[in-house]
């Protein structure tokens, strides 16, 4: 997949899901798979959730651009509920969720979350968070910490029974946390993952993308200046 | 495994339903945003369907295989909300003797003590009796153990279960995950919270506040292995306190004395000795088959009691000296500079 270059397009008109500059981006659709339930950090969470009852969202169009100091990726999928999480949501339900994982380090793996000192960054939208993204870092299952809540812009809009969600961040960023960095011109490694809140899915209960290169997907940030 | 376990006794047959252990709590623990519905320490008849409403019937804790059962979450109507009354309206409100005390807003169909007094069993040999519940704070803790980010931690030092909030993300595993349903999810700060044995006062030797605030004298408190202290006794020793529904499989902390009511009326309207007023069934229902073991030495000792004045067992449950109860948790709470713990910023 390659990552559009929209120079002088400014990060927050990329936020705007719906902006013309979307319309025109090529999108590609993804197939996403259940989270497998053998690899959930617990018994109790592995025995309310079994195979076959963890993935809601099946596919998921992916469309990527960047202005040359930060990198967007719009994702787009079929939803019946938006799960807010609003004033009367939020009473067993649970908010519906989006991320973008990267490998910090190269050959840091997928399905585990990463490992110790192979970590993954992950760009985190949740529709009660709705503007205001997270930054996350893991290295292994169940280890996932946030490690900033300011570089990552994640804006959802819901309509048509349709999440378009952008999640964006400076292609560098400063951070203490072991996170992702990228560089135009070079290729980059990533995965997305949906949680669909009205099925109860949160943290490893998830719908993820499996590319070809240990499940990631490759990205090109285009090199043009 | 931790080194030490904190433990309670509570004893039901000196439970008088006055629910001062909540309001202590209450006062102490649960006044933030978010924790207005919250009753880490409730009281409820029984027989009953408790609070949240029906909770025996949602699952969790472990199977017999020891495998994790799944449960369900509770709802917020399944606990009840914090109502607030119309003061000002009835006070106020210039209606006079005309105007009573009414609920604001929709009314409630459930809460935390909705079936005070109703109990069970038919005329005239109806039975109550009042069951105090908290965090059981297990050994074999399923929120603990269900919790995928690490986030319920069971302290090495006391086995004293409680939430790292900043670990938390509001996932609600250890909600279903808990059978007693003692965990609490706070809608406004999105973490789970819970009991938390008064830590704060326990590190300062000060007793938990439901116990040192009992009137009755019916909360125990100490080391599960401090032979000296009552706990010990009362579990170990004299095997008259019980975990209530051992079956769950997580080993639970809080151990009840289990009620000794009057003997039934047979249908002729004379005292039947061989039934016991509280059918047997219903008691081992909550606390397993040791109950009926509890319940034959806890009358005999009151025999022995009555008729020679000496019994270990009775003069630890009467409670004669309050210090004796709190296996050398008995500072005052004025000697404690922290009371109302927060989290350091």
């Amino acid at each position: 997949m390659k990552a559009g270059f929209v120079p002088g397009v400014p990060v927050q008109a990329l936020l705007d899901a719906q902006a013309e500059v979307w319309r025109q981006a090529p999108s590609e659709a993804v197939a996403l798979i259940g989270a497998p339930s053998a690899l959930q950090p617990t018994a109790a969470v592995r025995a309310e959730f079994p195979d076959g009852r963890i993935g809601a969202v099946k596919q998921v169009a992916i469309a990527v651009l960047h202005n040359g100091s930060e990198l967007a990726f719009r994702l787009t999928w079929q939803d019946p509920s938006a799960d807010t999480g609003a004033d009367g949501q939020d009473d067993v339900g649970f908010p519906d969720a989006a991320a973008i994982l990267f490998p910090s380090r190269p050959h840091a793996p997928l399905m585990t979350m990463g490992a110790p000192g192979l970590p993954v960054t992950a760009w985190y939208w949740r529709a009660d968070e709705n503007g205001r993204g997270r930054q996350v870092t893991a290295e292994g299952l169940g280890t996932s910490q946030t490690v900033d809540r300011d570089q990552v812009f994640a804006q959802g809009v819901y309509g048509n029974g349709r999440w378009a969600v952008v999640i964006a961040r400076a292609l560098r960023a400063q951070s203490a946390g072991p996170v992702a960095q990228f560089e135009t011109g070079a290729a980059a490694n990533f995965s997305v993952a949906v949680w669909e809140g009205s099925h109860a899915e949160r943290a490893g209960i998830k719908a993820i993308s499996l590319g070809p290169l240990s499940g990631w997907h490759e990205l090109v940030v285009d090199g043009r200046t | 495994m931790s080194k030490r376990q904190l433990a309670m006794v509570m004893d039901l047959n000196k439970c008088l339903g006055c629910h001062t252990c909540t309001v202590a709590c209450k006062q102490l623990w649960t006044q933030d945003e978010g924790m207005e519905y919250m009753w880490w320490n409730t009281v409820n008849t029984m027989p009953g369907r408790g609070t949240p409403r029906d909770w025996e019937q949602m699952g969790g804790g472990f199977g017999p295989d020891g495998q994790a059962r799944p449960g369900r979450l509770p709802k917020r109507a399944e606990f009840g909300e914090a109502w607030k009354f119309d003061h000002e309206g009835s006070y106020y409100g210039g209606q006079g003797d005309g105007s009573h005390l009414k609920i604001k807003g929709d009314s409630p169909e459930w809460g935390p003590n909705w079936e005070e007094d109703e109990g069970g069993g038919q005329y005239p040999n109806s039975f109550h009796f009042y069951m105090p519940r908290m965090c059981n704070h297990c050994t074999h803790a399923a929120c603990v153990e269900a919790c995928p980010r690490g986030a319920v931690e069971k302290r090495e030092e006391d086995g004293i279960v409680t939430v790292n909030e900043d670990r938390c993300r509001g996932y609600r595993f250890c909600q279903s995950a808990c059978p007693y349903k003692k965990m609490y999810f706070n809608h406004q700060k999105k973490v789970a919270q819970k009991c938390v044995f008064c830590f704060p006062r326990i590190e300062q030797g000060v007793a938990p506040a439901c116990a040192r605030q009992c009137p009755g004298r019916v909360r125990f408190v100490g080391y599960r292995d401090d032979e000296a202290a009552p706990i010990y006794k009362l579990v170990d020793k004299w095997k008259v306190a019980l975990p209530l529904h051992p079956e769950y499989g997580t080993e639970p902390n809080v151990f009840y004395v289990p009620p000794v009511l009057p003997v039934s009326y047979g249908p002729d309207g004379d005292i039947d000795e061989s039934k016991p007023r509280i059918p047997d069934e219903y008691l081992v229902s909550l606390f397993g088959p040791k109950v009926l073991d509890a319940l034959v030495t806890i009358k005999a000792e009151r025999e022995k009691k009555r008729t020679t004045g000496e019994s270990e067992l009775m003069d630890l449950l009467i409670a004669y000296e309050w210090k004796n109860m709190f296996g050398g948790f008995d500072r005052s709470p004025e000697t404690v500079s922290v009371i109302h713990w927060r989290k350091k910023s």
